[in-house]
């Protein structure tokens, strides 16, 4: 083998990723060849001496004035992706037809906004829809696991967001019903925890706090949201990759 | 699950209140993630003021392209892409409003060591300065993503919007102009 060349000694001293076939060649010849050993190593003495140079300490304050400064200009939310804002709108354009047809004849036609989509779109659309609701339940179950009886007076608010799960969860479950995808147990068990949670009096007490903690524990609620949530997601990350 | 996993989770959670709207989860982000964006400001821009506005203009883009996060990369190394390509704008609109005027800060930097620079010690650092200013801002971000945040060469490309090829010739002619520039000073030590 040739002696090897800077480039290569430069890739070996930084461990590049994706030259791992090349390494291997290169280490062998590395550990042969004397030439090549002084000059990786007088490579790896230049670029070590390198890490002298370090950044001053910044001021242990600094996170807090960026905050302050930055606070002011904040909008009220950040921007939502463009292109997941039209897979959304593309999913709940899907799952409204569905669920208004679900209701009627399954011998009629299928609508035009569903009829022009693949089985695979409606799948990713479907998955999709699913993993957000998933993820919204999850932030909520999350609160409702860490609430404390100081937190009681926030719980009106989570009491809204359970309503709103219940029904997305209600429509999912409705189009799920002609596709399935193996979350259906799951999303029922979601369903009723929130209804539970929407039907909740408006002041909920410590032991009422603590009961639907309890069914979050004993239900291994989160645990399981949060599996599915991330399987979906990794299965959509890598359909999107396939698909760009 | 071990701590690490919990810190994970816990940070995916704030994540997505701060995708919400949540201002609290997003400066517990900004307050966590500062350091780190500061030294990366600092090595690329070579001076406290530009890389602690850069910190400030980093987290407000971050802040607005919040919704395109989808979790793929870690919270942290999306950051570190958005204050690279921050440090790297400034650091060309600082050179397009210099050029064709006289430049202080060039000055400075050729004439003799900023108050800064002077707080460097050591012959190395003394010599590292100067060679990373001549290096082009291509060869100087590729450099320090590569050498000082450990990027890997793919990432880098797509950090500065180049092909892979670009960036892989950056890093090495970058290490080879610090080699040149260093070789005195390490030979010595020798």
């Amino acid at each position: 083998m040739k002696h090897l060349s800077e480039e290569d000694l430069v890739l070996l001293y930084y461990d590049e990723p994706g030259v791992a076939e090349g390494s291997k060649t290169a280490l062998v010849h590395l550990a042969e060849c004397a030439d090549c050993r002084v000059a990786a190593e007088s490579l790896a003495q230049t670029l070590d001496v390198c890490n002298e140079w370090s950044p001053p300490a910044a001021d242990a304050e600094l996170g807090r004035t960026v905050w302050a400064r930055l606070a002011p200009q904040l909008d009220r939310r950040p921007a939502a992706s463009t292109r997941r804002f039209w897979l959304m709108a593309a999913a709940v354009a899907a799952l409204v037809v569905a669920a208004f047809f679900a209701g009627r004849s399954s011998s009629r036609p299928a609508p035009a906004i569903t009829a022009g989509l693949s089985e695979s779109a409606r799948e990713r659309i479907l998955s999709i829809a699913l993993a957000d609701h998933l993820d919204r339940a999850q932030l909520l179950l999350t609160e409702v696991a860490n609430m404390n009886d100081s937190d009681a007076a926030e719980f009106a608010a989570s009491r809204a967001r359970a309503k709103d799960l219940v029904n997305e969860g209600r429509l999912l479950q409705q189009v799920m019903l002609s596709q399935a995808s193996g979350s259906e147990p799951l999303l029922d068990e979601v369903g009723r925890f929130m209804l539970e949670v929407a039907n909740a009096p408006d002041s909920v007490n410590e032991g009422e706090i603590q009961d639907l903690k309890q069914r979050i524990d004993a239900e291994s609620l989160l645990f399981k949201v949060r599996i599915i949530e991330t399987n979906l997601r990794t299965q959509n990350a890598g359909t999107s990759g396939k698909m760009s | 699950m071990d701590a690490r996993g919990e810190l994970a989770i816990e940070e995916e959670l704030t994540i997505k209140k701060a995708q919400r709207g949540d201002h609290d989860a997003f400066r517990s982000l900004v307050e966590r993630h500062t350091q780190a964006v500061f030294r990366l400001a600092w090595r690329i821009t070579g001076n406290t003021i530009d890389a602690e506005d850069m910190v400030q203009e980093t987290f407000l883009r971050a802040w607005k392209q919040l919704g395109k996060f989808d979790g793929r990369a870690a919270f942290g190394t999306w950051v570190h892409r958005i204050a690279a390509n921050c440090s790297l704008d400034h650091i060309r609109s600082r050179k397009g409003k210099m050029d064709g005027v006289d430049d202080p800060l060039e000055h400075l930097a050729h004439g003799g060591p900023s108050p800064e620079r002077l707080a460097q010690s050591g012959e190395i650092t003394g010599l590292l300065i100067p060679a990373l200013d001549e290096l082009t801002e291509m060869e100087r971000a590729a450099f320090i993503l590569r050498h000082y945040e450990g990027m890997p060469i793919l990432e880098i490309s797509r950090v500065l919007g180049v092909e892979t090829g670009a960036a892989k010739h950056s890093v090495f002619r970058a290490v080879q102009k610090l080699r040149r520039a260093l070789e005195p000073a390490v030979s010595g030590l020798r």
